[in-house]
């Protein structure tokens, strides 16, 4: 066995070097992971590839007769979209995810009463934020939403 | 319809407190709890999808479908193996098309042994309501088994919310509606029975699971081209548990049992045949093999060897081990053993490589990149929930989360560079808001009266690992410490909890609305049969396609061969029965981008091509009187483009558009635009046309323009038939005798008899005559005795 594997030492001479790790290669932790995952998230259902591959204006304009005035959403083309549209409401979801994970925390034996309760309403707050201003961009996107 | 899904999540919830405390038996009314949901899962399921049934009739939808119904049928009819064996001239005319050898035939065994089980059994069902029906019939499986990959993941809690997510979730049902006869129908419950078998056997290690997995990884493999996704999936799952040091013998057991069997299996598909040894997309797969035996030999090695030993050997075995499999592939791909990677899946790493390279691809709109509004739309709360299900798998981790992280961030990055994919995404979504829902509710519905019924949830947790034969989750343990300090901390009021699980409840309801009114709305529509909506609620039906073809089979001869976009070439085969020149299975390019090139030539142009394919009859669909967006002339300059790609000299894009890079036909449309075959076929005596006595003549109502080019006349076709709408337009091809002769009153025509024998004898002149005399010219042979 020990003739086995020292065969290749026989021809090279091993260089007395000490390879190690760099310091910042280490395994990360889950909450970087995490973070890293939620900003992909983030990127992507706001449709950043959509804008890249289409080359979409950021904001759109439309003009009336009160004159020129800029646009967010695009509104009636569903699979349409500006770049701050997208961002926004990506921006909304991620809230809203963010909503729930304080709301889950409120459960964490350290923080007092009165904090707990203040997690809860800001965890509450953002889903409902979140929840509602989806629907209005829906409405604007599709103004049948859920009428007709 | 749809109402059972709405009460779905809830009732559980509250017999789940119950069942502690009042009923002795717990583990009966846990699984007849179980068996409640999962069944009112199924039916709400299967009746949320039977808009289209009811609204219309039981009919197959949209385009592939029809091929599938078609071959399905003709499995039915011929049985198996002719099934197999299948030359299909009546496609891709004068090619022709192997239908055996070029489709995953799962979905058609699937409903094919159906029919027979139902037949041998003497119910007699039609074919049709076998393929109309499958969809929603296997949504209800997709439900369960979405249930058990959650349960292996997290709770049985937090699957039964999961299959009651995945039973009513737009995303879903986009692919699966009554009458959407497509592989994708039952490829997503082959995928997560895959995906659950395959966290059972990572957990057991026993051979048996991983068979299974292969087992149904075969069945994938024979129903959709996303098997694909599996055999990346699981490789990586392993090539992480390896990179973290996870390495267990469980899992070199479960993935070289799956990894063989299912290679051997897969390559049993007539499609897929050598795919699996020769293509990049699989040789992940075979990699993480060579790894996992390297590092399961090195774990030997390092049984026997000592410390300092062990560090000279591995030093050359991962050196040595690394660079053999590196050069082997890269070797193997030069001398090209190994195909690179294809156009499609290489289109998903670079996205802007199809645009580019592939217009076909590009040209479909379901392989467009996504926006934030199919996210929202397809998957409503849960697009909020789903990072919330993450961070719980996240944050207390182990080997079976590890590959739900995985499917989640892979499959949002696919459905973000396609909109076709998020069909991938929806499973995982489910099964992570699931988790978010159940640990949500767990955390807030139970009470402080008894200090042992806290956490319902995470009692769950601790249980299944209890009963699971490996403790290896250390994370719950960790978790349980947390509770118990807890336990001192008092509570909060039961109106705080009070509140947010109502809101919570809320949320649950309004996502069941949008679920019903999405799946009545937007993916209910056959595509077949148009309804439209007059201003008092009034429902017209728009029948023109089954009008169209219906005339085409009773009208033409039953070797007419029929030239349209490629769009419309199942429906043509499969209603009208005619043979079509190009379809939706779009395997050769350049024969797609000759029917394109002479829909964009003009129209002398076009009759060369159209003579040279034996074309007898052009079918272009129009939509300019009923305002119908998804007509010929919108997709046209696809055609172009594509017919660009391959006849660069005769087409150019540019020219269809105005200087000013618009594409418009009305008067300031090019030339080349307003005089190309497409143009004139569906524009052909518009001009005359008018809605009603105040609209201009010739007013497209799609592009909402009076189009530019109004009266012209057909040299080489006629027109055979319009339906009532004017959605489907045919032409007849003429025969080279019949075009360029104009029609001349009988009183102006001057016969030629050049066969009546005409004296020239006058009164004058008796001297007789001898017809064919031949002439006698002196000193010159006759040439020909006449």
């Amino acid at each position: 066995m020990e003739i086995l594997y020292t065969i290749p030492y026989q021809l090279l001479e091993v260089p007395n070097l000490k390879v190690k790790w760099p310091s910042w290669f280490r395994q990360p932790s889950a909450m970087t992971v995490y973070a890293m995952v939620l900003l992909s998230y983030f990127l992507v259902t706001g449709g950043v590839i959509y804008d890249i591959i289409t080359e979409t204006p950021g904001y759109g304009s439309v003009t009336d007769e009160r004159g020129t005035r800029t646009v967010a959403i695009l509104p009636h083309r569903l699979n349409g979209q500006y770049v701050i549209e997208g961002l926004t409401s990506s921006f909304m979801f991620t809230m809203g995810g963010l909503g729930f994970i304080v709301l889950n925390q409120t459960h964490s034996p350290s923080t007092p009463k009165f904090n707990r309760l203040l997690l809860i309403a800001i965890g509450f707050l953002f889903v409902i934020v979140a929840f509602c201003s989806c629907w209005i961009f829906m409405r604007i996107k599709l103004p049948g939403y859920l009428h007709s | 319809m749809g109402m059972g899904g709405f009460g779905d999540p809830r009732p559980k919830r509250s017999h789940n407190a119950d069942k502690h405390g009042l009923f002795s038996n717990a583990s009966g009314w846990k699984s007849l709890i179980t068996f409640t949901v999962l069944a009112l899962a199924w039916i709400s399921g299967f009746a949320s999808r039977l808009f289209a049934v009811i609204r219309f009739e039981s009919i197959i939808h949209e385009f592939d479908p029809w091929f599938n119904y078609r071959s399905t049928a003709y499995m039915v009819q011929h049985g198996f193996y002719n099934f197999l064996n299948w030359f299909d001239e009546r496609a891709w005319y004068p090619l022709g098309r192997i239908v055996g050898g070029t489709v995953y035939p799962g979905l058609m065994i699937t409903s094919g042994s159906i029919h027979y089980i139902l037949h041998s059994l003497n119910i007699p069902v039609n074919i049709r309501d076998i393929c109309v029906f499958l969809a929603p019939i296997f949504s209800g499986l997709t439900a369960i088994s979405t249930y058990l990959l959650t349960k292996e993941i997290w709770s049985s809690g937090a699957g039964l919310f999961a299959a009651c997510f995945i039973a009513i979730v737009p995303g879903y049902i986009s692919r699966s509606v009554a009458g959407s006869y497509d592989n994708e129908g039952i490829a997503i419950f082959a995928l997560q029975i895959t995906y659950f078998l395959w966290v059972r056997s990572v957990k057991t290690g026993s051979i048996f699971w991983a068979c299974l997995t292969a087992l149904s990884y075969f069945y994938m493999v024979s129903a959709w081209g996303g098997y694909v996704f599996i055999i990346n999936l699981i490789p990586l799952h392993v090539f992480v548990l390896l990179l973290m040091g996870r390495y267990s013998s469980r899992l070199f057991t479960s993935y070289t049992t799956f990894y063989i069997m299912g290679l051997i299996m897969s390559m049993q598909i007539p499609f897929v045949g050598f795919q699996p040894i020769r293509t990049s997309e699989h040789m992940a797969a075979s990699g993480v093999f060579a790894l996992m035996m390297a590092v399961s030999f090195l774990k030997y090695v390092q049984t026997i060897l000592t410390k300092a030993e062990m560090r000279y050997f591995y030093m050359v075995a991962v050196v040595g081990a690394g660079s053999v499999v590196f050069f082997t592939v890269v070797l193997l791909t030069y001398a090209g053993v190994i195909a690179p990677w294809s156009g499609r899946f290489y289109s998903l790493w670079d996205t802007g490589y199809a645009k580019i390279h592939i217009p076909i691809i590009a040209s479909v709109s379901e392989h467009q990149p996504t926006t934030w509004f199919s996210f929202f739309f397809d998957l409503h709360i849960l697009v909020t929930t789903f990072p919330v299900g993450l961070w719980y798998c996240i944050k207390s981790i182990n080997d079976e989360r590890v590959f739900i992280v995985l499917y989640a961030v892979s499959a949002v990055y696919f459905a973000g560079v396609m909109v076709r994919l998020m069909l991938t995404l929806t499973p995982v979504v489910c099964v992570l808001s699931g988790i978010a829902f159940s640990h949500l509710l767990g955390l807030y519905l139970k009470e402080e009266e008894s200090p042992s019924s806290q956490d319902s949830d995470s009692e769950d947790d601790g249980s299944s690992d209890k009963s699971s034969r490996n403790l290896y989750d250390k994370a719950g343990k960790l978790r349980r410490m947390r509770h118990e300090q807890m336990k001192e901390s008092d509570g909060l009021g039961s109106n705080v909890r009070g509140i947010v699980v109502m809101a919570m409840l809320m949320m649950l309801m309004m996502f069941a609305v949008h679920c019903t009114w999405v799946t009545g709305n937007a993916y209910s529509s056959p595509s077949i049969v148009l309804a439209s909506y007059g201003q008092d609620g009034s429902r017209q039906i728009l029948d023109d396609f089954r009008e169209a073809y219906y005339w085409l089979s009773q009208n033409t001869h039953s070797d007419a061969r029929v030239m349209s976009w490629w769009d419309y070439g199942y429906q043509i085969a499969g209603m009208a029965n005619r043979t079509t020149l190009v379809d939706n299975n779009t395997w050769n390019n350049s024969h797609i981008a000759l029917v394109g090139k002479a829909m964009s030539s003009n129209e002398s142009e076009a009759y060369k091509i159209m003579t040279s394919l034996d074309v007898d009859y052009v079918l272009v669909i129009f939509g300019g009187v009923i305002g119908y967006s998804g007509d010929d002339i919108n997709k046209f300059l696809w055609m172009v483009r594509i017919a660009e790609g391959e006849h660069p000299k005769d087409i150019r894009e540019s020219d269809y558009f105005t200087e000013r890079g618009e594409f418009r036909v009305d008067s300031e449309g090019t030339p080349t635009l307003l005089n190309c075959l497409m143009y004139k076929l569906s524009y052909y005596r518009f001009g005359e046309f008018r809605m009603d006595y105040r609209s201009t003549p010739g007013f497209d109502r799609t592009r909402n323009v009076v189009i530019g080019n109004k009266n012209f006349d057909l040299t080489y076709l006629e027109e055979a038939y319009t339906t009532e709408h004017w959605l489907v337009r045919i032409y007849r091809v003429k025969k080279p005798d019949e075009f360029n002769r104009p029609r001349i009153p009988l009183s102006e025509r001057k016969i030629k008899r050049s066969k009546i024998f005409i004296t020239k004898k006058t009164n004058k002149r008796r001297k007789g005559t001898i017809k064919n005399k031949p002439t006698v010219v002196k000193g010159r042979k006759p040439t020909k005795t006449a």
